[in-house]
């Protein structure tokens, strides 16, 4: 039986289904969106809790650190009343499309980006400090060097978001609905075909997110040794 | 710019109800090496610090000529005690100290390693240099620009007699080259070669200040005089 399922699903893969092209379509859209604007705002935000060290800066680490271990159906749930018809941000409409799905996923894995991003600059700036500040540069300036040099560290750390928000699956259940051909990624796809006893696509689909951790993990260990 | 003399007037300095700088006074006017000598802990890297104005100074006890730091931090540069170099090659770790410096960047990074013989390793990695190459890139970095004044912090301290012969030698020129040299150390026979001006410190304090001739040949105090024979 097994050899069956594993069967039918590398032939789901091999001869490029459409459903299964379309899911790994939209996870890849959605996940890829997130971690750009997550990235865009977490790594700059991250330097920036470095340089402008104070009692602010303490209290937005313990919040991110602890958003980081939020669960993410939690999460969902939030942005399901937020972005629901009676929800303050109900005008916008998202709700049940892409678009709530990449906030969801954009909110989850923030404050993972922007607290590893942290730590690795702020390792980075120990080393830097002197230097930097004899060199008499402005923030900004020290802000732009020390995310250049802390590159291939925030490489990893973009991956690492971008795996977390590939393999989630309870916010975006909340807030995307899982709706065949317009809301249903990876994770919810597999969730619902193995409900539903259509265990080949879930396979399919199972064996992509594998590879794709795989891949993330690959990369990572060249970029540590790099580093 | 005038930058000579410097100054120093009643400068004190207290971390945790522990004096680290007691009532420090300096007058110098020479474009000459001046050391700055002392035990572990007698306070010389913070002087420096203080004069470089890496720690600020919120009395204002420190002028160079008739300028406080702040006006004359684009003519000054620092080399740590152990170098600070970006994961970068040499050439690019010059080349970005030229970029900051706002100096004429290829020409003058290229001359530099020329003058400092780093040929070689211009196309090196930092993290594959060995200690005494990575100091002589820190130099190189620190005198882009030509900076008129050079604070050097124990430059030598972990570096091989060879290379230590060649940092001195580069300072010597320097300091020949009319950039005037503040450095810390406490080899007495480094002292010895390349020093001119001494500063000794005891405990945060100034208990001896003029020129090397002196210092060697005065009984001044016990400190001094063991610190001269053991070291």
């Amino acid at each position: 039986m097994l050899s069956n399922i594993l069967e039918t699903a590398f032939h789901l893969i091999f001869t490029l289904n459409e459903d299964l092209i379309e899911i790994i379509s939209l996870s890849l859209k959605v996940t890829i969106s997130a971690l750009v604007i997550s990235v865009i705002i977490s790594i700059p935000f991250g330097a920036f809790l470095v340089l402008y060290r104070n009692k602010l800066q303490s209290m937005v680490i313990l919040i991110s650190n602890t958003l980081m271990g939020m669960p993410p159906v939690v999460l969902g749930l939030i942005i399901y009343t937020l972005v629901s018809k009676r929800g303050i941000f109900g005008f916008l409409d998202i709700l049940y499309t892409p678009s709530a799905m990449i906030v969801a996923q954009t909110l989850l894995i923030t404050p993972i980006v922007v607290s590893l991003t942290y730590e690795e600059i702020y390792k980075k700036y120990k080393d830097y400090y002197l230097f930097l500040n004899s060199l008499n540069l402005s923030n900004f300036s020290k802000l732009k060097t020390l995310i250049y040099e802390c590159r291939y560290a925030l490489i990893t750390v973009t991956l690492t978001g971008f795996g977390r928000a590939s393999a989630e699956v309870g916010a975006v259940m909340i807030v995307g609905g899982n709706i065949n051909h317009f809301t249903r990624v990876m994770t919810t796809a597999i969730a619902f075909e193995t409900s539903k006893g259509s265990i080949e696509l879930a396979v399919a689909l199972g064996l992509i997110l594998i590879l794709i951790s795989f891949m993330i993990t690959l990369i990572i260990k060249s970029l540590r040794k790099i580093k | 710019m005038k930058i000579l003399p410097i100054k120093i007037e009643n400068l004190s300095y207290t971390i945790k109800d522990s004096e680290i700088l007691k009532n420090i006074n300096i007058f110098s006017d020479e474009k000459k090496i001046t050391i700055i000598a002392g035990n572990n802990g007698s306070g010389k890297t913070t002087l420096l610090k203080f004069m470089h104005g890496l720690i600020e100074d919120p009395s204002n006890s420190i002028s160079w000529g008739s300028n406080s730091i702040r006006e004359i931090k684009e003519q000054q540069s620092m080399v740590f005690q152990t170098p600070i170099l970006l994961n970068r090659t040499t050439f690019e770790n010059i080349l970005y100290v030229a970029k900051k410096k706002k100096v004429n960047k290829k020409h003058s990074v290229n001359k530099i390693i020329e003058k400092l013989n780093l040929e070689s390793i211009s196309n090196t990695d930092a993290r594959y240099l060995s200690g005494g190459e990575k100091q002589k890139v820190a130099i190189a970095m620190s005198i882009i620009g030509n900076p008129t004044i050079i604070f050097l912090d124990e430059p030598t301290s972990q570096l091989d007699p060879v290379y230590k012969n060649e940092i001195e030698s580069i300072i010597s020129e320097l300091s020949k080259d009319g950039t005037k040299i503040f450095m810390t150390s406490h080899d007495i026979s480094q002292i010895k070669r390349i020093g001119e001006e001494i500063i000794f410190l005891d405990k945060g304090e100034i208990i001896f200040n003029g020129k090397l001739i002196e210092f060697l040949d005065q009984d001044i105090s016990n400190v001094i005089k063991n610190y001269i024979s053991y070291g």
